[in-house]
């Protein structure tokens, strides 16, 4: 019997399949789990024509499956490889192999794949993007629409090849030390951007402050405070929102609440002042 | 400014395409359609002000500038964001008149988006809890071996989902604007303490989002020194967002030139053994 191979087609319907349809159903039940499926099933229907042994290799994707989709697409990959290597009768991949690998990457797969896609690449393009934004134009989301989708198709269809090619040898190039190397410089990018975005973007004012005799202000707080680091009000805020999460544990909506609270209180006593009129 | 019927459902569409289980897909759906910016570029596109709707989808992209849905819980639903509160935050902005690049217009336009999009967390819960009857008809067909109707549940059947929980609430959401607008203008001065809550309230929730940013990269007080040498590189020295990145792309390539150095290291020293020794004796 000739060796089973997986057709390009095959290939690159599953990966399509994944690339769009990951989460399209999604409940909180099964999450990424029909898409899973969806993305083998081309496979499959390749390389069984038994529909026993059919049934038995879609049965093992009904397991639960979430990590954060865009890397995720190497792991989809991997069992791409896998399920070729049981067609063809490695007795060593069964479902139960199958099924600990996944489980066992989809937690790392998806802590890297939030910090550094979600809470990185997309921040960093949408800084970017924000900086073209001046004075409404359209520049900047058009940027941000074109770069964004080119670095998800191809980095996606990157990491699925990779995966199917490569097996785990894959995922250790993004756990592996490199990877590590890679994210911390990315990570201090993020920061920088995100630190600009914030000064461009944010302005938090306090109208605060002390009159003489003649009526004639002395000292007007929010100018004393950007002589010692412009915007540092901003900052200041900025620090105290993650203190409350990072460190007091709050959810964003809690610290959102207080933000009210805080806003109320401070229009009351008159530290902060929008100067509205009409 | 109105919203005409039409353009309530074009806006429904695209609301159902960017949700965060959206049927554009996570890509295209939910990390293009659904950010802030770009839905500010397509509400301005459908109602005819471009310039309004970009600066509108600018200032409430701050807040949502790392909407991490971990797990699949959130905090805020990006179709509501982009789709209903942008429209809403647009129709308000001119209402007052208020010019959209303002302090002021930012300020108005982010409290009326976060306002909505914390409301919309509804939606999300909605469209995941349908999509639970579509699943549940996915695995009787599993069963009976009916593979090919896995696309069905996957791929078309979430849209009657998306038509209940995204399509009508933003068309509804749409055509109300504009009066609830106007109530809210006639019941509350402009200079009365709500409304200038309502503006400092503005001003201060892009902080949140930055903080939900900053959450993911600062582990010590150290990794703050990024963040505040980017603030500063804009603030006191007046580089604009792209010249910053720039900076900041030259330090990342320090920084992990620096760390490849760090990781060739060991291998070194295992090649030139006889000169740690030497070292050590020294000492």
């Amino acid at each position: 019997m000739a060796e089973k191979k997986l057709s390009k087609k095959a290939l690159s319907k599953s990966f399509h399949n994944w690339y769009y349809g990951n989460l399209t159903c999604f409940s909180q039940e099964h999450m990424q789990t029909f898409g899973y499926l969806c993305s083998m099933l081309p496979l499959v229907e390749e390389l069984y024509d038994d529909e026993d042994k059919k049934a038995e290799a879609m049965d093992t994707y009904r397991a639960f499956f979430n990590t954060e989709p865009q890397l995720g697409a190497v792991v989809v990959g991997i069992t791409a490889g896998l399920e070729e290597a049981r067609a063809n009768g490695n007795e060593e991949v069964d479902a139960e192999a199958i099924n600990g690998l996944r489980a066992g990457l989809m937690g790392p797969i998806a802590g890297i794949g939030d910090s550094l896609v979600v809470g990185t690449v997309i921040p960093i393009l949408l800084g970017i993007a924000m900086g073209m934004s001046t004075g409404g134009s359209p520049l900047g989301a058009i940027f941000y629409i074109i770069v964004w989708n080119l670095f998800a198709y191809f980095g996606m269809k990157f990491l699925y090849k990779k995966g199917y090619e490569m097996g785990t040898k894959a995922v250790e190039f993004l756990v592996g030390d490199v990877g590590v190397a890679i994210r911390e410089a990315v990570s201090t990018l993020g920061g920088i951007v995100i630190g600009a975005v914030s000064a461009t973007w944010i302005s938090v004012k306090t109208s605060f402050q002390l009159v003489n005799s003649n009526g004639e202000p002395y000292m007007v707080l929010q100018e004393k405070l950007d002589s010692v680091f412009p915007g540092m009000l901003t900052a200041l805020v900025v620090f105290f929102c993650w203190w409350l999460m990072a460190k007091k544990k709050l959810s964003p909506l809690k610290v959102m609440l207080l933000l009210v609270v805080i806003a109320l209180l401070g229009v009351l006593v008159g530290f902060f002042d929008p100067g509205l009129k009409y | 400014m109105t919203i005409s019927i039409f353009q309530a459902i074009i806006l429904g569409l695209f609301a159902s395409l960017s949700s965060m289980p959206g049927l554009g897909g996570t890509s295209i759906g939910n990390y293009t359609l659904g950010r802030p910016l770009i839905g500010g570029l397509i509400c301005g596109l459908v109602l005819g002000d471009v310039p309004t709707g970009i600066m509108v989808g600018a200032a409430m992209q701050v807040v949502y500038i790392a909407l991490v849905t971990p797990g699949g819980t959130v905090s805020a639903d990006v179709r509501a964001v982009s789709y209903i509160g942008i429209p809403l935050a647009m129709l308000a902005v001119k209402s007052y008149g208020l010019d959209p690049a303002s302090a002021k217009g930012v300020a108005l336009a982010t409290s009326f988006g976060t306002m909505v999009g914390t409301v919309g967390t509804v939606l999300f819960y909605g469209t995941a809890t349908m999509n639970l009857i579509w699943q549940h008809m996915g695995w009787k067909w599993v069963d009976k071996r009916e593979y090919k109707k896995l696309y069905l549940v996957d791929m078309v059947f979430p849209w009657i989902s998306h038509i209940i929980f995204s399509l009508v609430p933003t068309v509804i959401m749409c055509m109300l604007g504009s009066d609830v607008v106007e109530t809210i203008k006639k019941t509350l001065p402009m200079d009365g303490i709500p409304m200038k809550t309502l503006f400092t309230v503005g001003a201060l929730l892009p902080c949140v989002g930055i903080a939900i940013l900053l959450k993911q990269i600062v582990r010590s007080a150290k990794d703050f020194v990024p963040y505040l040498f980017g603030f500063a590189l804009a603030a006191s020295m007046g580089l604009n967002l792209v010249s910053a990145t720039v900076v900041a792309g030259m330090f990342a390539i320090v920084i992990f030139e620096l760390k490849m150095l760090q990781l060739k290291k060991p291998a070194v020293a295992a090649g030139g053994q006889s000169l740690d020794d030497d070292d050590e004796e020294d000492i």
